[in-house]
């Protein structure tokens, strides 16, 4: 059996617009039951999917690449028109699978470059899959590995300085709609994620806010942090009369906001000029809304545009960035190779023979009758209580990696014999410590000092 | 001589100062904006030169007639714009200001023909009359600029093209309560302005004047700004038609203006 391979399908703002995107997005409600059905087909063991309003991605680790990417396009097409479909999707498999992984989290695949809240969302997606029982070694290293690149990519490059995410970039149009911010009234449609962000930029502007949202709960909640007020859907079209700005965030399939509502709003509010910023996907606003005088409509690609004159300044450090996952790749690459069997036996059986050796060596001084004969006996002695010790394990090892849970198993005999790290000869607790330090690949010999001095 | 030297100087840093400020609204390098204002700043103290030298040559009242006029209007057009410019980052405007300045200045420019004023017009009305219209148009040019600016930017917003242009140019909300303001300032000036241009012209006598191009295009004028206030008011229109009705009320303004220069030539 070859050893297991990672590999990812999908589709991006970079490949695919957002009429289709939004056609393919999954909702939350439906996503566990999608992954347990894209697992239960048997073409893949393990798979997270992550749709956002930007993407939408199948993440899956099997033997067999081929039907595994087979499975996960049949799902995509089952949501769109597949020949349509097919001229968007990308894929790729194995190492490169992995790196799409890492520069997805890391916000380097983003719309806007560095933008925080990709981070969130990748974690969510993962954690429903999680919660589905869809994950196994290989993704879940893959992705705990991608929010570890990703916040050494935030802390170690100034790709989020200044923070131009979406909801910034909506905040800095609405300053030059309205110029200052201050008192001005800003409504929240929905309260999710990307709503709160755009919360904490508004009010620091010193805007007033207003959250809508289904649950008055969590409208109460964001209004509560923000110094705002919350309203329930009912008073949509009162509230629309009165803001500024207004930007919609709701995970409805449907308009929300639609063009005969805003035809007796705009007479409602004289007039005055309006923002409306629509991050939702599938869009809550009806596009035609954006034809209607004094008033200003942008949806998700929109912002895009806006959004490329502040990133230019960001792709210098993005370059650092893609530095850090090309080494975290490569880092990662190295270990899913060493799942395979035969260099596991090898490194145990090395491992365990080092650990027979060095005691004697210890020992043997100190029997001054020892001759070399008898030494030489008591390393044979050694070599078969090694395997002696190892049949059994090893047996084990290798039934299961002929059955499904191979890479769980080898994961777990790898790290319960410390068989990556460098220093055999260290005590448990520094060894530990050791492989968490190189794991951020810190050089191995700054390591090795920060592992010494704890001990 | 000196009159022409003048002239010459302030039209031709005029049109330098214009030409850079609309390379800075293209480019949006600080250096050249600040140079434009500079060249502006010269061309206004050029333009005072000139009013003073023509002063000295005709001995009356730089409002006497219709190129005066022009010349006291675009010299207040650049004065006033100066002044909003230490109040407020406008930098970019001057891609609109100074065209218009410098085409009423042109205006200026024509042959001196000065109709003396006949006895029996010489009031206490005719200059209120001619200063009220100054002053008013003044207010129109700059509310003109003003909604222009208005116009491109919107357009740029709604077409998504947010790039260096829409960036240097001034918030909408700005704009549009900016050119509201003047249009206010402007309207009961142009309204004395045509209120006593009537009786003046009864006074002379011309039943045949009453109805002249020139009147015309000053009710249509005083029409469009009518529309832009009262409308706003009543129905809160504002925006890319409020702007849209501010330029066209200015370009009538500058339709009488023309239509005087031609008659005065004609003279």
């Amino acid at each position: 059996m070859s050893a297991r391979d990672i590999f990812v399908v999908g589709l991006s703002h970079r490949t695919a617009p957002l009429e289709l995107r939004e056609r393919l997005a999954v909702p939350a409600e439906q996503l566990i039951e999608d992954l347990r059905a894209l697992v239960a087909t048997g073409a893949v063991d393990e798979t997270v999917v992550i749709s956002t309003c930007n993407r939408v991605e199948v993440y899956a680790a099997t033997s067999d690449v081929t039907v595994g990417a087979r499975a996960a396009r049949h799902w995509l097409a089952s949501r769109a028109k597949p020949d349509v479909l097919d001229a968007h999707l990308y894929e790729r498999a194995g190492g490169d699978a992995v790196h799409h992984a890492f520069r997805v989290a890391a916000s380097l695949d983003s719309m806007v470059l560095g933008e925080p809240q990709i981070l969130g969302q990748v974690k969510e997606a993962f954690v429903a899959a999680e919660g589905a029982g869809t994950t196994g070694a290989m993704l879940t290293r893959c992705f705990q590995k991608a929010f570890a690149v990703a916040k050494r990519v935030r802390t170690e490059t100034g790709i989020a300085a200044g923070s131009v995410s979406v909801s910034s970039i909506a905040c800095e149009l609405a300053a030059k709609v309205f110029g200052k911010l201050e008192g001005r009234r800003v409504l929240l449609v929905g309260a999710g994620e990307m709503a709160e962000a755009a919360a904490k930029h508004l009010r620091a502007e010193g805007a007033r806010l207003v959250v809508l949202n289904r649950s008055l709960e969590r409208a109460h909640a964001l209004a509560k942090t923000y110094e705002g007020e919350a309203r329930g859907f009912d008073d949509l079209a009162a509230e629309l009369a009165l803001a500024d700005v207004v930007i919609s965030s709701t995970a409805s399939p449907t308009f929300v906001i639609t063009r005969e509502m805003m035809l007796s709003v705009i007479k409602a509010r004289r007039h005055r000029l309006m923002l409306l910023v629509d991050i939702a996907v599938p869009r809550d606003i009806d596009p035609r809304v954006g034809d209607l005088e004094n008033l200003f409509l942008y949806d998700v690609d929109q912002l895009e545009s806006v959004s490329r004159g502040a990133v230019d300044a960001r792709r210098k450090e993005a370059d650092a960035a893609e530095r850090i996952v090309h080494g975290e790749v490569a880092e990662f690459e190295t270990w899913r190779k060493s799942l395979e069997l035969t260099p596991t036996i090898i490194a145990l059986r090395t491992r365990f023979r080092e650990v027979v050796m060095a005691e004697l060596s210890r020992t043997a001084p100190r029997l001054r009758s020892l001759s070399d004969e008898d030494r030489k006996s008591l390393e044979r002695m050694g070599d078969a209580m090694v395997n002696k010790l190892l049949h059994q394990p090893l047996t084990e090892l290798k039934k299961g990696v002929e059955a499904d849970s191979g890479p769980q198993l080898l994961d777990a005999v790898r790290r319960l014999f410390d068989l990556d790290s460098s220093e055999p000869t260290a005590p448990p607790s520094a060894s530990v410590k050791a492989v968490n330090v190189q794991s951020l690949s810190v050089p191995a010999d700054a390591a090795r000092v920060v592992a010494k001095r704890d001990t | 001589m000196i009159v022409t030297v003048t002239f010459l100087a302030a039209a031709s840093l005029y049109a330098l100062a214009g030409a850079l400020y609309l390379v800075f609204a293209a480019r949006g390098v600080e250096t050249i904006s600040t140079w434009a204002t500079r060249l502006l700043g010269t061309a206004v103290v050029a333009h005072l030169a000139f009013l003073g030298a023509d002063y000295a040559v005709a001995g009356n009242l730089p409002t006497a007639d219709i190129r005066q006029m022009l010349a006291v209007t675009s010299l207040l057009i650049a004065i006033g714009y100066l002044g909003a410019l230490r109040r407020y980052r406008l930098a970019v405007l001057g891609a609109f200001i100074t065209p218009v300045t410098l085409l009423l200045f042109l205006g200026a420019g024509f042959q001196r023909n000065v109709a003396a004023v006949p006895d029996h017009v010489r009031s206490m009305l005719l200059p209120i009359h001619v200063g009220v219209n100054i002053l008013g148009v003044v207010a129109f040019a700059l509310a003109f600029a003003v909604a222009l600016a208005y116009v491109i930017q919107e357009r740029l917003l709604r077409k998504k093209q947010l790039g260096g242009l829409f960036q240097r140019l001034p918030p909408l909300d700005v704009l549009d309560s900016l050119a509201f303001r003047l249009v206010t300032i402007g309207f009961p000036l142009l309204t004395v302005g045509i209120v006593t241009g009537a009786i003046v012209a009864a006074r002379i006598g011309g039943e045949e004047a009453a109805l002249n191009p020139s009147r015309l295009t000053a009710m249509l004028a005083w029409l469009f700004f009518a529309g832009v206030l009262f409308l706003r008011v009543l129905a809160g229109f504002r925006g890319r038609r409020a702007a849209i009705g501010t330029m066209l009320g200015f370009l009538c303004a500058v339709f009488v203006l023309v239509g005087y220069v031609i008659r005065a030539e004609a003279m």
